[in-house]
């Protein structure tokens, strides 16, 4: 049965779904090859960007495969193109898999939404028990982190923009970061949808350059140190106006903080 | 990682230590039904070599050096926002099904976490299969020697053809050696061992 589940999984991935806006993912891509920038790269992948070879999006990114497949050898060890390949496919199935198991256990409960404890729970049926009391460990402490969000959801605004300064790496991890922080703002009880406001805070530096994106992004945070309000003002600003304006006033708050 | 660690008392120790609330909810939870399962899956072998206990010894430590090391890196977490993989991409895959409809924000955050213990392990497995044929580079057979060598790996056969020309030997080898009655899963080779590792938390 496990066999029969995998193969299907297997022709499911085989037609993923496409979506516009290929220049973010091959920013995402330059600045994971340039920087090593993880989470550059999670904030671009979360706009949906699609470069030519749409198969890459069906496998997680080969470079961060390989770098935790390093963590596991010893400093002299090499690793073959080929079998770097072979475990990122190996990874997209197991997530499939286990995803498959979860789903089904939602189905025959009626419940809609996967969540955590549905995937530690199909992960122990599947054999990976070995997985779950790390995993347990690391849920409940994210469920505290996310909860201590909620709790201060005024000073929303703030904490987001600190997470947006330690994410500021380079321009388009910088813009993605500022821009998660400003999202989150208004989005406290959604985090992903934080990650694609982020994105499209990254396709529209990409549009104008790199300079715009570290000038939106250094204002931005600026702001950020602010008032809740203030933000929330700057980015509707920002969404009415055109290009050039959102990129003047940016401009002049560079200015005005330099200053 | 790599060297060999002949003292286990105190990496269990270690994993006591670091996380307490877990372990409460580790000896209730799960565990106590999976240790069961795990015994009627796996019988005692009648009375292996001292090559093959040996062995299943060290790989056993090893185990309990790794999940030890999962432990303290989980407990150096305080930034969720930073993941060695992108949690966008891990949720494109999930929704790739299309039986799955919504997915929690904690899935692919669960996800990204499990998705490091699986390519550790698989690497980790397969760089034994590397060491035995004495070479520095990991290749793609060895990754279907660990597969072929690990039973939850399984569904990753279709994944990992074994029909390499010059590695079919030895992988078909290596299964013949395993196939005789004696359990794939090292950690279950040792009844005594297993059973260590698993009621030290409480």
């Amino acid at each position: 049965m496990k066999n029969r589940k995998g193969y299907g999984h297997q022709g499911h991935l085989l037609s993923p779904v496409g979506s516009p806006l290929s220049d973010n993912e091959s920013g995402a891509a330059a600045a994971a090859g340039g920087g090593g920038c993880g989470s550059s790269v999670g904030y671009c992948g979360g706009g949906g960007g699609e470069s030519p070879a749409k198969e890459q999006d069906r496998f997680l990114p080969i470079a961060n495969v390989s770098r935790i497949m390093k963590r596991s050898l010893p400093a002299n060890a090499k690793i073959s193109k080929e079998a770097k390949e072979t475990v990122q496919e190996c990874v997209s199935e197991f997530i499939s898999f286990v995803t498959g198991e979860a789903s089904d256990k939602c189905q025959r409960e009626k419940r809609k939404t996967i969540n955590g404890d549905d995937l530690l729970w199909a992960m122990t049926t599947l054999g990976f028990e070995a997985y779950v009391a790390p995993l347990k460990s690391y849920l409940n402490r994210y469920r505290e982190a996310e909860g201590e969000k909620a709790a201060v959801l005024g000073g929303g605004a703030r904490h987001g923009e600190g997470g947006g300064a330690a994410d500021d790496a380079g321009p388009l991890a910088a813009g993605g970061g500022a821009g998660d922080g400003v999202d989150r703002a208004g989005h406290d009880d959604d985090a992903h949808v934080g990650l694609m406001m982020g994105a499209s805070s990254v396709g529209f530096g990409s549009g104008g350059g790199a300079a715009p994106s570290y000038y939106a992004a250094a204002s931005r945070k600026a702001y950020g140190a602010g008032e809740g309000s203030k933000v929330m003002e700057f980015e509707g600003e920002e969404e009415n106006g055109g290009v050039q304006r959102g990129r003047g006033f940016a401009s002049h708050l560079h200015g005005a903080v330099q200053w | 990682m790599e060297p060999n660690s002949s003292i286990p008392p105190p990496v269990m120790g270690a994993a006591v230590a670091y996380p307490p609330a877990a372990g409460a909810a580790y000896s209730a939870g799960p565990y106590a039904h999976a240790h069961a399962a795990l015994g009627a899956l796996y019988p005692p072998p009648p009375a292996p070599g001292p090559p093959s206990s040996h062995q299943g010894g060290a790989a056993a430590a090893q185990l309990q050096l790794f999940w030890a090391e999962q432990y303290r890196e989980i407990e150096a977490t305080t930034d969720f926002k930073n993941h060695n993989l992108p949690l966008a991409r891990i949720k494109k895959i999930m929704k790739a099904d299309e039986d799955v409809r919504m997915i929690a924000a904690e899935a692919p955050v669960v996800f990204a976490r499990a998705c490091e213990m699986f390519i550790l392990e698989l690497t980790h497995r397969g760089w034994a299969h590397a060491e035995e044929n004495k070479r520095r580079t990991l290749q793609k057979s060895d990754i279907a020697a660990a597969v072929a060598r690990t039973e939850v790996f399984d569904f990753l056969v279709d994944i990992v053809p074994r029909d390499e020309p010059r590695d079919a030997d030895p992988a078909a080898a290596a299964m013949g050696a395993a196939a005789p009655g004696i359990p794939q899963h090292p950690a279950a080779a040792d009844p005594t061992t297993m059973g260590y590792y698993y009621v030290q938390p409480q």
